[in-house]
């Protein structure tokens, strides 16, 4: 039986069929959804646009515009490019940020194959510890970086070494569950062939495995690196001074303090930097995409 | 692409998931192991600048009545004499967001070829916090009288040499030999301040005798603001209920009543904390602000195009319940520039420098030439904040903050704990 | 259709078994020491500063790290504080669970529907819409907070359309709860939206159809087969939710600044970050643990049971 017969399902002749009322059809289209849907996109990002089109303010109001004008960008004294702290903060955030995907990417690609391939009680509790990071709330994981640097470890001084730990510890979960569901949805049975033909074990992951992991991965690295230049609470517990500060950091102390439309500027600097990134990398990405059936996007939002 | 999870021939590739019982169990083993191995750890990472504190201090406290003379250890010695200036790098400030001039800074890194960088901290907690992370080094330090001995005793700051700063003379003799540190072995004045109340004088339209009442007023709901420093919030707060004339007091009866006027103003006027009167006041933000004098006189920097500074006001008390207070500079033990530390300090109380600083973060600096009058004559401080300015007087009359010890101070941050709870 | 190949049991050579049985420890070993080391350790530092019972002269905590050593005066007294009515921050814990509550109540409110359209409904323009919805993670989270307080500004826009419609201008940062749970809530909906919408997208359309067929209506079908098929991911988008928005002390902080407003993370920050007496901050951060930790495991055993449950 199938869907389409559905509407003319008695034999009567056709001025006589029965409509069946909007509600009732099931297969209408689903304009109270799609309005909430819209109506959550333009309240999520239109304030966003409001903020952007502030920084271009004539005056020192983010709330009343007064004109147009580019002073907040350059180059005017209190504009972002002539105030070296907000120029700083960029740089750091930029270089954390790259820095934390160079590492915690791998790591945790390793760790998802490792714990999906590996069947033990060990790998259980190794697989506990590594979700919870996930689900832990930031401060309780930048206080005890915090604690943990200043009491006992040290050696690692408080500034970008640190932060560069607390970013690689709670963005390893992230890498972990995305290439993880991409592993399990890949299945076993590539390299299984793969070791029939006589390769061994790294041979098939280098040539078959990691391949077939590359949206996956360019996701996770592209969510470790939203993620880095997005964290907060976990740089504020680590930065020590001035010269370590990054956007999110100088932007919240500066909205408690003297805010100016400057502030607007440098986020919106840095919102237009994330997303020249990120349409790079789904350009690269959809550019090698080899017989894989999921496209980049849905790489992303692929959380099982 | 979406796996069905019950399609058959993907069950055999599940992983095992979460925790089972037995997981937890041998979680737990190894959670044992760890802290069998505490022991071991025990013997790496440490702290110990001192032994526990109850009331008494190895280190003196010192009072305007009963000056102190702070020790200088073999163990933190001054530099020597002659020195050449450090070049290149940055130089780092530790110190109150917009408290010292841009300009200043950026001729002073110019002249030396370094970067300034500033971090900021709101208040003195916050300072010693930073300042005593391990693998942190500033070169400048801007703390006060009621933080001074213990950072002494804790060998935060070095002792200067006073070859490099020859305009120790254009200081007021007060501050030349202060009560808090004899012979000014350790620190140079900054600034000197009050503490009273900044407002909007085109929107409040009657100042009560007691102005800090101003803060209770209902009318100004929403934009009240206290400042965000434990000592001043409940020390105005002690002087307004006249509980006691004392704002180091000990009293844990005293300090929790006057707290819990504090708390009154949370759901009476929507009260909120920060140290930003500067900026709050003339943009409107904020219509009656608890504030340093400072932050009146720089309020006029901030007004929005086309206002004077008439529509701001500052309320002051009677002399002799004025709190005064008195910001100090000093050079961490750990910085990694202490010639230039010593240098820029000597600017600061540069006659002409000083004076630029002033024209822009608008504390007095407490230097000879630099006069109320003078000030006033200058143009630098409106007609009608001319009560901001601080005159010697106001020295002798006035209340001040000191150094009080470890169990007194918990007593104070306990009960503005308590306050931050909300009501 | 079961796939006759993937069907066959796998045959390995028996050294090609010893080497992959070492292999995939190998490769997870690194991860999980860096966990530990950055995890697992910090939080017994936690523990250790907690319970420590000396204290320097600027009032801080020396880390205890011998278990033997722990001394629970200061977590007692914590624990008693936040869980007594009259306790100094009971009214913080309360005024934390209540702003979590309505925020996720928001946000399973306005998510679920734009994680079922977005997944199953988007048709043509699912890619674009799919973009917008994720855009949010790309936008620095103090940025988007940042554009609500100039938009609550009292001279901001969202008054000055009040104003048109006759309503009196509202102060909206000052103190107020209904902006911190809205403001929680539109910066933790793009978290919240994810998990939803890859749960909702693998849901079978034809188990859909098979109800409708049945002669079941559109509520009865959602309430009987697309919300339990879609529990595990509702419970994981709260709890990746919820758990994280109990700690949030910066949301509060840039849209209120109240006093009244403060949740357990100020607390937490006023301790450690801007005071010395840092094992009250660290205890707090204990018991917030542990309040989590206990949803934490229910989720846990809740996601083990299901995935047995689905591959019985």
């Amino acid at each position: 039986m199938t869907v389409s017969e559905r509407p003319a399902a008695t034999a009567t002749p056709a001025r006589t069929r029965r409509r069946v009322p909007p509600w009732r059809n099931p297969w209408r289209r689903p304009y109270v959804l799609a309005a909430i849907t819209w109506a959550y996109i333009l309240w999520s990002l239109v304030p966003v646009l409001i903020a952007i089109q502030f920084s271009f303010n004539d005056g020192r109001s983010r709330s009343t515009w007064q004109g147009f004008s580019r002073q907040w960008y350059c180059c005017n004294e209190g504009s972002v490019f002539e105030d070296p702290s907000m120029f700083h903060s960029l740089r750091n955030s930029l270089i954390l940020g790259i820095a934390t995907v160079i590492v915690a990417t791998p790591l945790g690609v390793a760790l998802a194959m490792g714990l999906t391939r590996w069947r033990s009680r060990a790998s259980a509790v190794a697989n506990g510890i590594s979700l919870v990071p996930l689900v832990t709330p930031e401060i309780v994981v930048g206080s005890a970086l915090y604690l943990v640097v200043v009491n006992l470890y040290q050696f690692v001084p408080l500034g970008r070494p640190a932060m560069l730990l607390g970013h690689v510890t709670f963005t390893v979960s992230y890498v972990l569950v995305i290439v993880r569901s991409r592993l399990l949805s890949i299945g076993g049975e590539y390299e299984e062939a793969a070791r029939d033909l006589g390769a061994n074990s790294m041979q098939a992951i280098r040539t078959i495995l990691l391949p077939l992991l590359t949206p996956a991965v360019f996701a996770s690295a592209m969510i470790v690196f939203a993620t880095s230049l997005d964290d907060f609470v976990v740089s504020q517990f680590l930065f020590g001074s001035a010269d370590n500060e990054t956007v999110p950091i100088l932007l919240y102390n500066a909205v408690r303090a003297a805010p100016t439309p400057a502030l607007n500027a440098l986020a919106s600097i840095l919102l237009v930097g994330s997303f020249l990134a990120l349409i790079l990398a789904y350009l690269v990405l959809r550019a090698r995409r080899r017989g894989s059936d999921e496209s980049a996007l849905e790489s992303l939002a692929d959380w099982g | 692409m979406s796996f069905d999870p019950n399609d058959p021939a993907l069950r055999r590739r599940r992983s095992r998931p979460q925790l089972a019982r037995r997981d937890v169990l041998r979680g737990g083993v190894w959670l044992g192991v760890g802290l069998g191995a505490a022991p071991l750890l025990a013997a790496c990472g440490n702290d110990s600048t001192g032994g526990t504190a109850d009331g008494s201090t190895p280190y003196p406290l010192a009072r305007p009545d009963k000056p102190v003379k702070l020790a200088i250890k073999d163990s933190n010695p001054p530099i020597d004499d002659g020195l050449d200036p450090e070049e290149g790098g940055t130089f780092n400030i530790l110190n109150y967001a917009q408290y010292m001039a841009p300009a200043v800074m950026k001729n002073f890194g110019k002249k030396h070829n370094v970067s300034v960088e500033v971090t900021p901290y709101n208040n003195y907690d916050e300072m010693l916090a930073k300042i005593r992370q391990p693998g942190q080094s500033f070169d400048l330090v801007f703390p006060g009288p009621s933080v001074l001995s213990k950072m002494v005793y804790a060998e935060l700051l070095q002792p200067l040499n006073h070859s490099y700063i020859p305009h120790l003379d254009n200081v007021w003799p007060e501050f030349q030999d202060p009560w808090y540190d004899q012979g000014a072995q350790y620190t140079l004045p900054y600034t000197i301040y009050g503490t009273g109340v900044l407002y909007r004088a085109d929107v409040v339209t009657s100042v009560p005798e007691v102005g800090y009442d101003l803060l209770w007023d209902k009318t100004y709901s929403g934009k009240v603001y206290l400042l965000d420093d434990r000592q001043e919030a409940i020390g105005m707060s002690l002087l307004r209920d006249k509980i006691t004339d004392d704002i180091n007091t000990s009293n844990a009866d005293d300090i929790k009543k006057a707290t819990d006027s504090l708390i009154e103003l949370i759901n009476l006027v929507k009260v909120k904390t920060d140290v930003n009167a500067y900026s709050e006041v003339p943009e409107g933000t904020a219509t009656v602000h608890q504030c340093w004098s400072g932050d009146a006189i720089a309020g006029q920097y901030y007004l929005p195009k086309g206002q004077t500074p008439e529509v701001l006001g500052y309320w002051r008390p009677s002399p002799t319940d004025y709190v005064i207070g008195s910001d100090v500079i000093g050079i961490p033990k750990s910085a990694k520039k202490p010639v230039l530390a010593h240098l820029m300090m000597n600017d600061l109380i540069d006659n002409k420098i000083g004076l630029q600083n002033f024209g822009w973060n608008g504390y007095q600096p407490p230097i000879n030439k630099l006069s109320a009058g003078y000030l006033v004559d200058q143009g630098y401080i409106p007609k009608n904040l001319s009560n901001a300015v601080v005159v010697r007087g106001d020295f002798d009359k006035g209340h001040t903050f000191y150094e009080v010890s470890p169990s007194t101070e918990a007593l104070w941050q306990d009960n503005w704990a308590r306050f931050k709870a909300g009501a | 259709m079961p796939d006759p190949v993937s069907e066959k049991a796998p045959t390995k050579a028996p050294d090609h078994d010893r080497a992959t049985r070492r292999l995939w420890p190998a490769l997870a070993l690194p991860g999980t020491l860096w966990l530990i080391a950055l995890f697992v350790v910090p939080f017994y530092a936690v523990m250790s500063v907690a319970f420590s019972g000396q204290i320097n002269i600027f009032n801080e905590p020396l880390p205890a790290w011998n278990p033997l050593n722990w001394e629970w005066s200061t977590f007692g007294t914590v624990l008693q504080d936040s869980f007594t009515p009259s306790g100094a921050y009971h009214e913080v814990w309360v005024r934390t669970a209540i702003y979590s509550f309505w925020a996720l109540v928001i946000c399973v409110t306005i998510g679920y529907p734009v994680a079922y359209y977005t997944a199953r409904l988007a048709g043509k323009r699912r890619g674009l819409i799919l973009a917008l919805v994720l855009a949010p993670w790309w936008i620095n989270y103090i940025t988007r907070m940042l554009a609500w307080v100039n938009l609550l500004q009292d001279d901001g826009y969202v008054n000055k359309v009040l104003g048109l419609v006759g309503i009196p201008a509202h102060s909206w940062l000052s103190g107020s709860s209904f902006t911190v749970v809205w403001a929680l809530a539109y910066g933790y909906l793009p978290y919240f939206i994810i998990p939803l919408f890859a749960s909702l997208d693998r849901i079978d359309q034809r188990l859909l159809e098979a109800s409708r067929d049945l002669g079941i209506g559109s509520v009865r079908t959602f309430l009987h087969v697309t919300l339990p098929l879609s529990r595990l991911g509702l419970i994981t988008a709260l709890v990746i939710t919820a758990l994280p928005m109990a700690g949030d002390y910066y949301t509060n902080t840039i849209v209120s600044g109240s006093p009244n407003t403060n949740m357990v993370g100020n607390q937490i920050e006023l301790f450690l970050l801007e005071g010395p007496q840092k094992n009250i901050g660290a205890s707090l951060v204990l018991v917030l643990s542990l309040v989590l930790m206990f949803f934490m495991f229910y989720y846990l055993i809740l996601t083990q049971r299901a995935s047995r449950e689905a591959t019985r």
